[in-house]
């Protein structure tokens, strides 16, 4: 049985700051523009397609299954199905994942992933005591009764509830995202300056590669406009400028400013993913495999540290060491974040911490996002994994190399690490 | 009864038409005499409670009268087929049972009359119904009936749009308008159609206070100042329409139908309705014709390179044809326009009702623009629309011949250059075709197939069917300068700027084309198009015929002055304002001394007819039908003419005639 996951070809949307150029795109705009694309440079025969699956966090309420309206609306045939998945910040993995688990159970060997977010359409949400004075109006028949159901009202009803701001909240531990960020920089001892740092270094790199980032890109034209590339890139970021932004999330004692966080970005990616054989039927080069994975949960306070343990899950599955891999990908979410795992890696004292008996190593410098991450291009959460996926298999294509490790810590703690060769 | 089937059920008669080995219903004489044999036998059954009538065709409930034979009818043969529909369609509406057409397909002419005559009008919500009274675009008017009866249905003021325009109505508009009294899905029609029939027999509503006599003097006067400012008098059909429908409805019914009578067969004798029924009968041709023994491919997955006005017009019309497009250009903001322009016409589309917001969305996702190298190995037809400038369209050409199979078609879009050329710098140039589209895309009916010396008959097969599936009318024209619809402008668009430039009026050139029947005067037409643009297009022509055709230095002049026309305000006209008014810049550089003829419209017109006289004898085009269909649709040369041969003909410019003979047209009054 063919149980190995050849990634044939994969290209993405620009990833654009949220509210900006691709704002008025649905989060299915977004996505059919990836698998459009993925098609249009394949010229794969879409009748080949066993699946379509993508990963969205925020699924819009007009786009239930938003996977099957992408697949629709770029021509994939009626008969093929399409599921979506959420693993939170690890969905753009999760699809890839879930189609070698297809593979493997036989029910397909030809799958478009990826994942897709609008986070500039995150719905404004009526509260709960809003929804019940709407129902109470809605039931009322008389007009006595109408107006009694409007004197109801009060004004917090129509302060609506972020969902942005709800998203990126973990209802569990009752933190958001930031705050999980400043617990890491506590547990683990990071200074504002070298997260500053780190993002700066994001920054620089992202900036270096942009021509070959730039091969993963298919441009949208719309609205009269064209875009081309990325627009989270600063050109002019410096450390002077990352010290003077405000914390946001601890207002005293903090650390995580918007500028050592990643952005929030609109973006979708799609890949093309199938068994060997049937890869070798599509007859393109392919980018490389999947060779072995795990998926592991944590402290949700702390859900940042998450790839520390799917990664030594993962190297325990392949049998391969962090110095094995030429690339190594780690969603930055989060300087702090980023920070953390690279000490609890190396550093005894901080393995423990993260639960490991050990540390597994240190990720050198040449070896982590060589050209920046999320910090500079932006986490529409839904599309990032499999943005990372495309990227690591990029930069081994390019530099000849053969293996790459890409991890994503996941709101809600948990830790998603994948191996990939080619 | 052979087109005709007659069932009983429950006290429900169906009367079925379906016409043997055909996919049409139409009504001939033969067809009309069986209805009435029907209709007799259903008035002498008691037992029957309802009539019911319907078709057993897929997509056509009764397509009208048989053009050809109406056509052909001698003023007495015409009279009684008249008056045979008439007596039909009295029959039917004098049952003293309910009576009901269940329509599911298209139902025009003495379709839609026969379902004026039913008590009842049901109609199946499918992209294949289409409703109307189309008689007046042939130049007659609606005989059998339904000038009088879609009058006093509507009242004149909602009736006389529909007959006047001779507009067909998709099932909505047709509800709207009330030409029908209910739509329904086509699984519910027959059920539906038997709740119809509980109604009874329809109470016919008066309409007196809109239809006494002041008023209806009123309506009259009103829509025939309507109808002069459209058609300036040059179509007499629906003036007749007019005239009829006005006098009939103060009168009783049977003198409604006489005058109906004695409309058509006084409109069947006119050239202006034979020229019509001609076109209309070859673009029928036209839009059926095939290249003999020679199979088509068919055509998938379609490419359009460049996004400029023909780019993204092409690829709007193909992706509103269901067809998946790839856009492709190198300059990524030209992509961004071109996208935005599709955009826009699917908008106006949807504003205008033609199609449903859903459509228009799933139009646009068939869409993918590119300006990157994409994978080109599954496509089978290329459309280049690229700047029209031969080195560019070659190297093009190369670049695609490499990136495509073997079989893939490249088709160019170009309006002058030598398809020959094209074909010479690739390798298989036996797939290389010319489809010349016309602007705008979504309105022009016609596409040019020009067919180079190498282009092979399975490519010629191909892009005439691709043509006529995208419901475009072809028109193969041989690989020659300017082809033909360019060819014949030409030379009238560049005397129309000497005769400008020898100090006539602009407004007066334009002027007497319109009176001509133009829909635009040659002046606006060339601020339209670009006067760069037109330049560079004739200048292929000149090129080639310099014997006839020069350059009028006038135009050289209004370039090098920046006025380019239309599109950047200013040209023989300025824009901006309601009206355009004469470019006082262009006006300072008119010379008083030259020649002005005296009827400068004939002179013009003589040009067109010179030039395409002499197309039918190089054999561009193969038949001189062909070519009068082709200036009318290409160019909207005045159909009432008959086309620029046709007009020869009428002037007798050019011995021997073309055609046989018409009678000559009066100039309606």
């Amino acid at each position: 049985m063919h149980t190995k996951l050849v990634i044939v070809a994969g290209i993405r949307t620009p990833f654009t700051r949220m509210s900006t150029d691709l704002a008025h795109l649905s989060a299915s705009d977004l996505g059919k523009h990836a698998v459009s694309s993925l098609l249009a440079h394949t010229s794969l025969d879409p009748e080949q397609i066993d699946e379509v699956i993508m990963g969205c966090v925020g699924q819009p309420a007009d786009s239930a299954n938003i996977a099957r309206i992408i697949a629709l609306r770029s021509g994939v045939p009626e008969r093929v199905p399409a599921s979506t998945v959420n693993r939170n910040c690890a969905s753009g993995i999760e699809s890839i994942l879930s189609a070698h688990q297809k593979l493997l159970a036989g029910m397909g060997e030809c799958f478009i992933v990826g994942g897709c977010e609008s986070m500039s359409n995150y719905p404004l949400i009526y509260r709960n005591s809003a929804i019940e004075h709407f129902t109470e109006l809605a039931k009322a028949r008389s007009l006595k009764d109408r107006l009694v159901a409007l004197s109801h009202f009060r004004p917090h009803d129509f302060s609506p509830l972020l969902g942005l701001q709800l998203g990126l909240s973990d209802p569990v531990s009752g933190l958001n995202m930031g705050e999980t960020a400043e617990v890491l920089a506590r547990d683990f001892e990071l200074s504002r300056e070298e997260q500053d740092a780190f993002a700066l270094r994001s920054q620089e790199r992202a900036i270096a590669a942009q021509a070959d980032t730039q091969q993963e890109i298919a441009p949208i034209y719309t609205d009269g406009r064209a875009v081309l590339s990325d627009n989270g890139l600063r050109a002019d970021s410096s450390l002077e400028k990352l010290s003077k932004l405000q914390t946001l999330f601890d207002k005293k004692t903090g650390s995580v400013t918007a500028g050592n966080a990643s952005q929030i970005t609109d973006g979708a990616v799609a890949l093309l993913v199938a068994s060997e054989a049937k890869a070798a039927e599509i007859g393109i080069e392919p980018l490389g495999y999947l060779s072995g994975y795990a998926v592991t949960g944590c402290d949700p306070k702390r859900m940042g540290i998450g790839p520390v343990q799917a990664i030594a899950a993962a190297n325990k599955k392949t049998g391969q060491q962090l110095s094995d891999a030429d690339v190594i990908e780690i969603n930055e979410a989060f300087a702090a974040q980023v920070l953390a795992v690279l000490k609890a890696l190396k550093d005894p004292t901080f393995a423990v911490k993260a639960g490991l008996e050990a540390p597994l190593g240190e990720i050198t410098a040449e070896q982590l996002n060589p050209r920046g991450g999320a910090i500079a291009l932006g986490h529409p959460v839904g599309a990032t994994g499999a943005r990372l996926v495309l990227s690591a298999l990029k930069q081994l294509q390019a530099s000849g190399r053969k293996r790459a490790l890409v991890s994503v810590c996941v709101g809600g703690g948990q830790g998603t690490a994948l191996w990939l060769e080619r | 009864m052979k087109n005709i089937q007659l069932t009983q059920q429950d006290g429900i008669t169906k009367l079925v038409f379906d016409r043997p080995n055909s996919s049409a219903n139409i009504f001939d004489a033969a067809t009309l005499l069986e209805t009435q044999q029907a209709i007799e036998a259903v008035a002498a059954d008691v037992s029957n409670k309802a009539l019911i009538i319907r078709s057993a065709k897929s997509s056509i409930f009764i397509a009208g009268a048989d053009i050809p034979s109406l056509s052909n009818a001698s003023p007495g043969d015409l009279s009684s087929l008249i008056d045979l529909g008439h007596q039909v369609f009295n029959q039917i509406a004098d049952l003293k049972i309910p009576t009901v057409a269940a329509i599911h397909g298209a139902c025009l002419g003495g379709g839609y009359e026969i379902a004026l005559a039913c008590d009842w009008r049901i109609a199946t919500e499918h992209t294949s119904t289409k409703i109307g009274l189309p008689e007046t675009q042939l130049g007659i008017l609606p005989a059998w009936g339904g000038t009088t009866r879609l009058s006093r249905l509507l009242t004149l003021p909602k009736a006389l749009p529909l007959i006047l325009a001779g507009k067909t109505l998709n099932t909505g508009a047709a509800k709207r308008k009330g030409l029908i009294d209910v739509a329904v899905h086509p699984a519910h029609l027959l059920n539906v159609a038997t709740e119809f029939t509980k109604k009874g027999k329809r109470k016919e509503v008066p309409h007196t206070l809109v239809h006494n006599l002041a008023s209806v003097k009123m309506i009259e006067a009103t829509a025939r100042k309507d109808l002069m400012n459209k058609t300036r008098g040059l179509y007499p059909a629906p003036l007749k329409a007019l005239e009829v429908a006005c006098k009939s409805v103060s009168q009783p019914l049977q003198a409604g139908f006489k005058l109906e009578k004695d409309a058509i067969i006084t409109l069947a004798s006119r050239a202006e309705t034979k020229h019509l029924i001609g076109l209309f009968l070859e673009s029928e041709k036209a839009k059926k014709q095939r290249i003999q023994g020679v199979d088509a491919h068919k055509i998938q997955s379609p490419v359009v390179i460049g996004s400029g006005i023909m780019g993204a017009g092409i690829s709007y019309w193909l992706s509103s044809r269901g067809y998946s497009v790839l856009m492709q250009d190198i300059d990524n903001q030209a992509l961004a326009k071109g996208m935005h322009r599709i955009h826009s016409q699917y908008q106006q589309a949807q504003v205008r009702h033609i199609i449903s917001l859903t459509d228009s969305h799933a139009g646009m996702d068939r869409i993918y623009a590119s300006s990157q190298r994409v994978n080109l190995m599954k496509k089978d037809l290329i459309i280049e629309a690229a700047v029209e400038a031969l080195p560019l369209k070659q190297k093009i050409f190369k670049d695609l011949s490499q990136r495509c199979r073997e079989d893939c078609i490249l088709a160019t879009n170009t309006s002058a250059l030598p398809i020959k050329s094209l074909a010479e710098s690739i390798k298989n140039p036996e797939r290389v075709v010319g489809l010349h589209f016309f602007n705008p895309v979504h309105r022009m009916p016609l596409v040019e197939i020009v067919r180079a010396p190498s282009t092979s008959e399975v490519t010629l097969s191909t892009a005439l069917q691709f043509v006529q599936k995208i419901g475009k009318t072809p028109v193969i024209v041989k690989d020659s300068p300017g082809f033909l619809v360019n060819r014949v402008l030409v030379p009238y668009l560049l005397e129309a700027c000497k005769l400008f430039a020898n100090g006539m009026d602009p407004m007066d050139i334009d002027q007497a084309m319109l009176e001509f029947g133009m829909p635009m005067g040659p002046l606006r037409l060339l601020d339209e198009v670009g006067l760069d643009v037109g330049k560079h297009v004739a200048e292929t022509l000149i090129a080639a015929y310099s014997d006839r055709m020069s350059l009028p230095p006038m135009m050289e002049s209004m370039i090098e002055q920046g006025c380019l026309g239309r599109k950047v305000g200013k040209g023989f006209y300025v824009y901006g304002k309601e009206q355009p008014e004469p470019n006082p810049l262009a006006l300072q550089l008119q010379k008083n001394s030259g020649q002005i003829p005296k009827n400068s419209a004939e002179f013009l017109a003589e040009l067109m007819s010179n030039e395409a006289a002499r197309c039918l004898d190089e054999e561009i085009v193969e038949s001189a039908e062909a070519i009068d269909l082709a200036m009318v649709l290409g160019t909207g040369y005045a159909p009432f003419r008959g086309g620029p041969l046709h007009y020869a003909d009428e002037c007798k410019l050019i011995r021997p005639k073309f055609f046989k003979d018409a009678p000559p047209i009066r100039m309606a009054g």
